[in-house]
């Protein structure tokens, strides 16, 4: 972990509302694992506090981050020029562990597939890839994954099947019974609530990489808790014992 | 880099730098960037008598110059402190105030009794701005009359060296001050957060209420070690909205001994480090040999 200068290399809308940002760091970042995250200054614009991003990708010392234009600090983002300086503090945060006994299914929803793509490209296609979204302007998100075959479901039915993923994703479980499956996962709340609730009567093992707004993002300010099933100690810091959790141990 | 170490309670210090309470984990987080053999001392997290959870999320929210947090003090108790984080601070050989806090008189005296003198406990540091179940919920540190109480019950427990921290929130922060020194504090930290709202436009909601930090709160802060120098012998920490060395600088000035850095560490994590060596880059450059040379020099135009 350490905090390096960069410059933009590219900072271009992929679909509406969303942008995918190239930075070029002036040092290498270490080794960076699916599912970690770094807190970036964004550039200038009165936005005080950093600001966490799923790594997207990360090679030859270019950073790459997918990133949906949500508040202020994403819209001041998102009109960055090539060029501009930038720092980045990472990778952070626990990531995904695969295990090969198990057959991998990743779901996730809109920009939630930004925090898992590097898990879907370390899996070299030995994944099946579930993507949901609104309407067929957000399938543009999915353009680095298309040689693996996702499955695509949007709710207006505009592109692929007609509805939520999880619906979809049940559809193909029903194929997989008997077999040993993990899901990793990443998306709104409201969707991994579903994925929980169609995955809970099987005890199908899950990873999820949560999202919480962060001030630290190093564990210092305990500010990106959520609640889990320890009632020891109950919340656990998204940004320290998270992103990645086991969705068992989560209280949704 | 010149000499900056300074005597607190009879304990040489490094440095006169610090960080503020709450704000820097429990000292191992930040290992992976600069140890916390950095500090000239280490203050912990807010400790209870017995592990609390803190407040459901929203915990944070951000402000043009700062911001808002409602953390709710979630630590692991006392005990647990003691034993699993303190045989660190001992490893690094890093001195360390232990900031405490309680709902009741009973939970303050309580936690300060437990903890025992030890070379590297240089002080403690009461939270005076917990609310008082039994008051209603107002504020410990609001009345001097109750600062006074609460300060001599807890003085009357412990051998270790007292500081009181005091909150923003108040009529007149130097009643309060003189009140924690006639109670028998031996310092002062100098100002802990103020209580502030954010506000979602958006939504049309108000998505947290909590303790205001960051650049914001800078003035404030400096007033309040200003006039309370003046007003109490005991040695003040201040702390607010310190940035950078400059900020520092004005701080010893207007007559803080020692200063704390909470919310520059989020916005450069190595905020502290930067600023230790900026303070003394600033004493070399202009001729002084130690920190007194500045101390409380500020003054009235």
């Amino acid at each position: 972990m350490d905090d390096i200068e960069g410059k933009i290399l590219s900072n271009r809308s992929i679909a509406p509302g969303h942008c995918l940002l190239r930075i070029r760091l002036s040092r290498p970042m270490g080794v960076v694992r699916p599912g970690q995250f770094v807190m970036m200054k964004v550039p200038d614009g009165g936005v005080f506090l950093r600001r966490p991003f799923s790594i997207y990708d990360y090679q030859k010392g270019v950073l790459t981050i997918m990133y949906k234009v949500v508040g202020k600090g994403t819209e001041q983002l998102s009109k960055a020029p090539e060029d501009t300086p930038i720092l980045t503090l990472g990778p952070l945060g626990r990531w995904f562990t695969v295990s090969r006994r198990n057959i991998p299914i990743v779901v996730a929803g809109g920009i939630g597939f930004a925090g898992v793509y590097a898990l879907v490209k370390k899996l070299q296609g030995k994944a099946s890839i579930f993507f949901g979204c609104s309407t067929s302007d957000e399938v543009a998100l999915l353009k680095d994954a298309v040689p693996f075959h996702p499955f695509v479901a949007t709710l207006d039915g505009s592109y692929g099947f007609k509805g939520n993923v999880i619906q979809l994703l049940k559809i193909h479980l029903n194929g997989l019974k008997g077999k040993n499956v993990e899901i990793f996962t990443c998306g709104p709340d409201n969707m991994v609530k579903s994925l929980r609730g169609l995955i809970e009567p099987h005890r199908i093992p899950c990873q999820v990489l949560l999202e919480e707004r962060m001030a630290c993002g190093m564990g210092l300010c305990f500010g990106c808790v959520k609640k889990t099933m320890d009632a020891q100690e109950p919340y656990k810091r998204v940004c320290k014992e998270g992103p990645v959790f086991d969705l068992w141990e989560i209280s949704l | 880099m010149g000499n900056i170490s300074i005597k607190l309670f009879g304990k040489n210090l490094r440095n006169p730098v610090f960080n503020a309470s709450g704000t820097l984990g429990y000292g191992i987080e930040i290992e992976p960037l600069w140890g916390v053999e950095t500090l000239g001392a280490y203050v912990t997290k807010g400790l209870s008598i017995k592990p609390h959870h803190g407040n459901p999320t929203p915990r944070v929210w951000e402000e043009r110059h700062g911001m808002i947090n409602s953390i709710g003090l979630q630590n692991v108790g006392v005990d647990r402190f003691f034993d699993a984080y303190f045989p660190f601070f001992k490893r690094k050989k890093t001195p360390i105030i232990v900031n405490f806090f309680g709902f009741t008189e009973d939970e303050y005296i309580a936690c300060a009794e437990k903890i025992k003198p030890d070379r590297f406990i240089v002080a403690l540091e009461m939270n005076l701005s917990c609310p008082n179940i039994k008051a209603g919920g107002i504020s410990f540190g609001k009345e001097p009359d109750m600062v006074f109480d609460i300060v001599k019950k807890v003085k009357a427990v412990t051998e270790i060296p007292l500081f009181a921290k005091l909150t923003p929130e108040v009529k007149n922060i130097v009643d309060i001050a003189r009140a924690a020194c006639e109670a028998g504090a031996d310092g002062l930290t100098l100002i802990n957060t103020m209580p502030a709202a954010g506000f979602d436009v958006k939504k049309k909601n108000i998505p947290l209420k909590g303790g205001l930090s960051g650049p914001v709160l800078k003035p404030i802060a400096l007033r309040a070690v200003h006039e309370c120098s003046k007003a109490v012998p005991v040695p003040i920490i201040g702390v607010g909205g310190i940035m950078d060395a400059m900020d520092a600088i004005s701080f010893f000035m207007a007559g803080a001994r020692a200063i704390q850095i909470g919310t520059a560490t989020f916005v450069d994590p190595y905020a502290i480090p930067k600023i230790i060596k900026g303070v003394a880059d600033y004493l070399d450059a202009n001729g002084h040999k130690k920190i007194d040379d500045i101390a409380g020099i500020a003054n009235n135009v």
